[in-house]
């Protein structure tokens, strides 16, 4: 065989391809360019997986021809749209346990009603951001961490990689971005439907009127909660995010891992959640002018 | 063995050239490879099962760390011990890869696996890169099930996809990873003359890594016999499979046996 013309000598500006040379994709160096979780044990892959992630997640704000930005959509859909209704089922549920629960409680004190305000100085401030966070966990950690083990297995990190494409920029990232999103905007729903449940709770089963809850509610709730209860979210998001995909990308490449992937991803994640979640609360009672 | 031959680091060299690869760096399996493979020229990797081929593969694509060596891609050299992330995405760029089992990305269709390199690596708009996806499935053979999953696809069309995928960027250079391997033979023989039509327009130096030896009576014209991670033997073709270098014997044998049986 006569071998055909060297038609090929990209400079390393230019990439030929049948529609013709385009320019190389202008891309910054990435900020965590080494493998994952090489060296300094777990936590400090993690750092460098979160540092990576954010930064590929910054980038992408700015950048208006990746395909990583149809995976921030898809995720969306996977990861928040996904978990609405369990989210919001979840929500009523938990209004009402908590109504039942306290207004137990303030019963031998002759002050049932107070449940309603309890309701208010909670939902939004804890138990919102953190049913939100431990639904999501349930859900999409062990889902997050076996599709990066799967992936694995079959070689698709490889085939990424040989590509020459930063699988925290293509698959973590989107992921990352879709959590930081969704995982506030559920939350906000869940106070809501916390509020429903607490206010069904007070009015059909407790006997109290309407005006009793609203004001009793109104009187506890304030912005600065929902704001901490949002911030609390956030943190949760980039907690669950990459504690999953930490488990499910750093495994052997074999079927077998999977599991054990997946499991562990949501243990780590509600660990990770309760953690930060007790960090955040200790933070504010120690600081009280935080509050 | 034959004498490992030096590789010249210029732009009229070989596309691809492995020099002095002993790796994974703290436990090497493959130890002091040596190959070349000219433009519009295969090159087969052969050896029986765990000998280190697919290793080797992944050193010369950097996804493994190696104690020493290095790789020239179509003139430029690279440290195979390790080479900046941006350095590695430019080498990358240069070689397209078909994995064992095609490791196509199953949450995209057809069509998304094949755009991605050219959306992610070229500044080709979305509909041009959408253009030539269809143009590489339609030169692999891949009609009609672009918008489908992978997953939904036969086996053949798969390595179909990936080679589509892998030759995106019009590549000097394409390594195929046990390319017809759980292939019966007709699809087999259609993978070869599709892989043989694209190598002569688009004349990449192909390196074959295999077990099977029905490559070495394909277009390979060098054969590197490769066993216990060591190439055992390297040379023409013609001169390769007269040898009675004993693990060319084996693989003889064992051909000759599946044939039989």
């Amino acid at each position: 065989m006569s071998p055909a013309p060297p038609r090929f000598a990209p400079p390393a500006d230019r990439i030929p391809t049948s529609t013709g040379t385009y320019p190389a994709a202008v891309e910054p160096p990435p900020a965590a360019a080494a493998p994952l979780g090489a060296t300094g044990g777990r936590f400090i892959g993690r750092s460098r997986l979160a540092l990576g992630a954010g930064y590929w997640l910054a980038w992408l704000a700015f950048s208006r021809r990746s395909s990583v930005s149809s995976g921030v959509q898809r995720e969306i859909q996977a990861l928040g749209l996904g978990a609405l209704r369990l989210v919001l089922g979840a929500s009523v549920l938990v209004g009402l346990i908590a109504t039942f629960q306290l207004a137990y409680q303030l019963k031998q004190f002759g002050a049932e009603p107070m449940s309603a305000k309890a309701i208010g100085w909670f939902g939004a401030r804890e138990f919102g951001p953190l049913v939100t966070a431990l639904l999501v966990v349930a859900r999409s950690a062990s889902a997050i961490a076996g599709e990066f083990a799967s992936m694995s297995a079959n070689a698709e990190l490889d085939a990424l990689r040989a590509m020459g494409l930063d699988p925290v920029k293509y698959l973590v990232a989107p992921k990352l971005g879709a959590l930081l999103l969704s995982l506030p905007a559920l939350t906000i729903l869940a106070d809501a439907l916390i509020a429903v449940g607490g206010y069904v709770g007070m009015t059909a089963f407790l006997g109290y009127s309407s005006g009793v809850f609203v004001e009793q509610f109104q009187s506890a709730l304030a912005v600065r909660d929902i704001v901490i209860g949002l911030g609390k979210s956030v943190i949760f998001a980039v907690t669950i995010a990459i504690v999953a995909a930490d488990q499910g990308l750093n495994v052997e490449r074999n079927v077998a891992a999977i599991g054990g992937a997946a499991t562990r991803a949501v243990v780590y994640c509600l660990i990770g959640v309760l953690g930060a979640d007790t960090l955040v609360n200790a933070v504010f009672y120690f600081i009280p002018g935080l509050v | 063995m034959s004498e490992p031959r030096a590789v010249p680091a210029s732009d009229h060299g070989p596309a691809l050239a492995v020099s002095h690869l002993t790796g994974p760096v703290g436990e090497p399996l493959i130890h002091d490879v040596n190959l070349a493979v000219e433009r519009g020229r295969t090159h087969l990797v052969l050896g029986p099962i765990h000998s280190g081929k697919s290793l080797l593969m992944r050193h010369i694509v950097g996804l493994e760390c190696a104690e020493s060596g290095t790789i020239t891609v179509d003139g430029h050299t690279y440290r195979a011990t390790g080479e900046p992330a941006p350095v590695l995405r430019q080498m990358r760029t240069r070689i397209g890869v078909v994995f064992e089992g095609s490791a196509l990305l199953t949450r995209l269709s057809v069509l998304e696996n094949v755009e991605l390199p050219l959306l992610e690596h070229t500044s080709a708009t979305a509909t041009e890169a959408r253009r030539a996806a269809r143009e590489l499935l339609a030169e692999v053979g891949v009609l009609g099930d672009e918008d489908r999953e992978p997953l939904q696809l036969g086996r053949l069309e798969r390595r179909r996809v990936a080679l589509a995928r892998a030759i995106a960027l019009r590549p000097p250079v394409v390594l195929l990873d046990e390319p017809t391997h759980g292939l019966d033979s007709h699809s087999a023989h259609e993978l070869d003359e599709t892989v043989a039509r694209l190598q002569d327009s688009e004349g990449f130096a192909l390196l074959i890594f295999s077990h099977e030896v029905r490559h070495a009576y394909g277009r390979a014209e060098q054969i590197s016999v490769m066993d216990e991670g060591a190439i055992v033997a390297q040379g023409p073709r013609e001169t390769l499979l007269e040898s009675e270098h004993p693990v060319i014997r084996r693989l003889l044998k064992r051909r000759e046996r599946e044939r039989l049986g």
